[in-house]
């Protein structure tokens, strides 16, 4: 007679597992950094997500203020809204951009307790030091940060992410 | 989440598949040296990408790799005779070398050539630190021998071994690059193991069960690093290498051997996970060994005369509920190979990947898959040869370092990524 975990893991089994959605879609706040990463971020904004929302904070020459973010379509956004209404923040921003106001927004994550994931594209894969001006802001909040070399890999994350 | 056609493309490995052809560009470990441990010794079956093969060492000590099966009738020559630098099929006395190529045909003249016009499909097979290794692609395009650090130290530095895993090679792969289990499903072996205890480093992993990840790009593959809270602000990383396809090292401990795997699919429903532990700059201890041996570290005990796991799906991976609510183990199953294995296999051979809820600390599973894809279609669509072929993206370390807050892994532990001969490896 089979064992159970030896019956349980035949091809056939597989067959009977639960076809149902398992999940309900996370509100995924996506926000540009800079202004390479929104041209990204715009691209992204014109597929089809579940429950993703596509934000600019690259106002060229714009403090950090409460309404520092943007939608795509230049409205201004309030920052703690943006930030409370969200389930998990992203960032994206390109190496060698500055990413100094980012805290602020890291900082509201943290203190909501919104997890934040920091995705910085690196595509020529520069210097240390101009990486560091990118990446620094986010290291000290950010759940998660990730160096992709191209661009296709924030899609294919916040596809990953069921976004 | 994958799709369903991007979650076949990285699981099927066979003939004519994406997934084989990735797989066939590279030296992939296919057995123990142990296993052909003489002249004329025994052939052994040897199952890979779905490729029934047969393995031997000639007379003259050659290796050769051949289909499993006599171009005649078809008969298995696993029954062959191992005989004067080839292997005859008991059936009529057909009689391979170790390229394949049919040297004797009895029934025919020999003036009739007719055995020239018979050859089998065989790779080459190449002895290098213990392990033979094969390569099954376009022999136009067969590379330099693998420069992991594990095949070029010393025998009595390092330790290698393989177990079956019945599962998909990408589930097992996927438990090595993913950092965030070790905290939960391990946390038992981390202060009793005798390969992991002892190591301050421990103790940042028990006092921190939320680690922060950064995945950053290598170019054979990937460098995950997670970041732990230590002494006066300072953080405590962890830093696994991936390379292409499936090589991992595990951060070390200490100054413990280090350890890593290679996952190398059987077919599409069972792999080899070859574990090694290896020490840069001294020899293993007899204890260390021993240990080793017993099952200890990422080790198992076999069933005898076979390198199945002695705990395994049939006996419920000798499951004790007594040990998981005591705290002795954290999921009720000894070891940590087979803590990693019995969930991994619990998925099913294939797990469908378009039914997972990923969270971002998956990211480090998430990049491998995103870069396999990528290389996958730039081999098959364009020929582009794939990462982690040359020495250069072989010859990485895994580190384990306490840095300062405002210093990326990258930088602090740039060295210590990279093999340096004779030089330990950063551990804390």
């Amino acid at each position: 007679m089979l064992s159970e975990c030896a019956r349980a893991t035949t091809p056939d089994e597989a067959r009977f597992r639960i076809d149902d959605a398992n999940s309900a879609p996370r509100r995924i706040k996506i926000v540009a950094l800079d202004q390479p990463a929104e041209r990204v971020v715009r691209r992204l904004a014109a597929g089809r997500w579940n429950a993703a929302t596509f934000i600019t904070a690259a106002k060229p020459g714009a403090a950090p203020a409460k309404d520092w973010l943007a939608d795509l379509a230049g409205h201004a956004l309030d920052l703690l809204d943006q930030v409370s209404t969200a389930d998990h923040v992203v960032t994206v921003s390109t190496a060698g951009e500055r990413a100094e106001d980012a805290a602020i927004l890291a900082e509201a994550c943290t203190a909501r307790r919104i997890m934040l994931t920091a995705l910085v594209i690196d595509p020529t894969a520069i210097a240390e030091p101009q990486l560091l001006r990118t990446v620094a802001p986010l290291r000290a909040h950010a759940s998660m940060l990730v160096v992709a070399k191209g661009e296709e890999y924030v899609e294919a994350m916040l596809t990953a992410l069921r976004a | 989440m994958l799709r369903r056609e991007q979650n076949d493309l990285l699981t099927q490995t066979g003939p004519g598949t994406p997934g084989g052809a990735f797989f066939r560009s590279y030296w992939l470990p296919a057995l123990l040296a142990e296993e052909l441990p003489e002249n004329e010794c025994p052939p052994v079956r040897v199952k890979l990408l779905s490729e029934r093969l047969l393995a031997f060492r000639d007379t003259q000590g050659r290796y050769g790799l051949i289909d499993e099966f006599c171009a005649h009738r078809g008969v298995s020559l696993w029954f062959g005779r191992n005989e004067e630098n080839g292997l005859r099929c008991p059936y009529h006395g057909w009689k391979y070398d170790v390229t394949g190529q049919c040297i004797d045909v009895p029934s025919e003249l020999p003036e009739s050539g007719y055995c020239k016009r018979i050859k089998l499909k065989s790779y080459p097979l190449v002895e290098r630190g213990g392990i033979l290794w094969t390569y099954m692609g376009d022999a136009q395009k067969q590379p330099a021998l693998p420069e992991y650090e594990v095949a070029l130290v010393p025998p009595k530095q390092r330790f290698i071994a393989k177990r079956l895993q019945e599962c998909n090679w990408l589930q097992a792969l996927e438990g090595g690059i993913d950092s965030s289990h070790v905290s939960w499903l391990h946390r038992g072996e981390l202060n009793s193991d005798p390969l992991f205890k002892g190591a301050k480093g421990n103790q940042y992993n028990l006092n921190d069960a939320r680690p922060v990840f950064e995945v950053v790009e290598s170019p054979g593959g990937l460098y995950i690093g997670a970041r732990r809270n230590a002494e006066n602000g300072h953080y405590y990383w962890r830093i696994t290498p991936w390379v292409m396809p499936s090589f991992t090292m595990i951060p070390p401990r200490g100054n413990h051997p280090v350890h890593g795997h290679f996952w190398v699919p059987i077919d599409d429903h069972n792999c080899w996970t070859w574990s090694f532990d290896y020490h840069p700059q001294r020899a293993l201890t007899q204890a260390e060994v021993q240990a080793m041996r017993d099952g200890k570290g990422i080790y198992v005990q076999f069933v005898p005369g076979s390198y199945r796991p002695l705990a395994n799906k049939d006996n419920d991976y000798l499951m004790d509920r007594a040990a998981q609510r005591a705290g002795r183990t954290y999921s009720g199953v000894a070891g940590i190979a087979m803590q990693d294995a019995s969930l991994q296999e619990s998925m099913g051979p294939i797990v469908d990947r378009a039914k997972e809820n990923l969270v971002s600390t998956d990211n480090g599973i998430i990049m491998a898959r995103h870069r396999m894809l990528r290389a996958i279609k730039a081999l098959t669509e364009q020929g582009v040869t794939p990462p982690g072929i040359e020495a250069a993206h072989q010859r990485v370390r895994s580190a384990a370092v306490v840095l300062p807050p405002d210093q990326p892994f990258t930088d602090g532990a740039k060295e210590a990524l990279s093999v340096r001969e004779g030089v330990a490896h950063a551990t804390v």
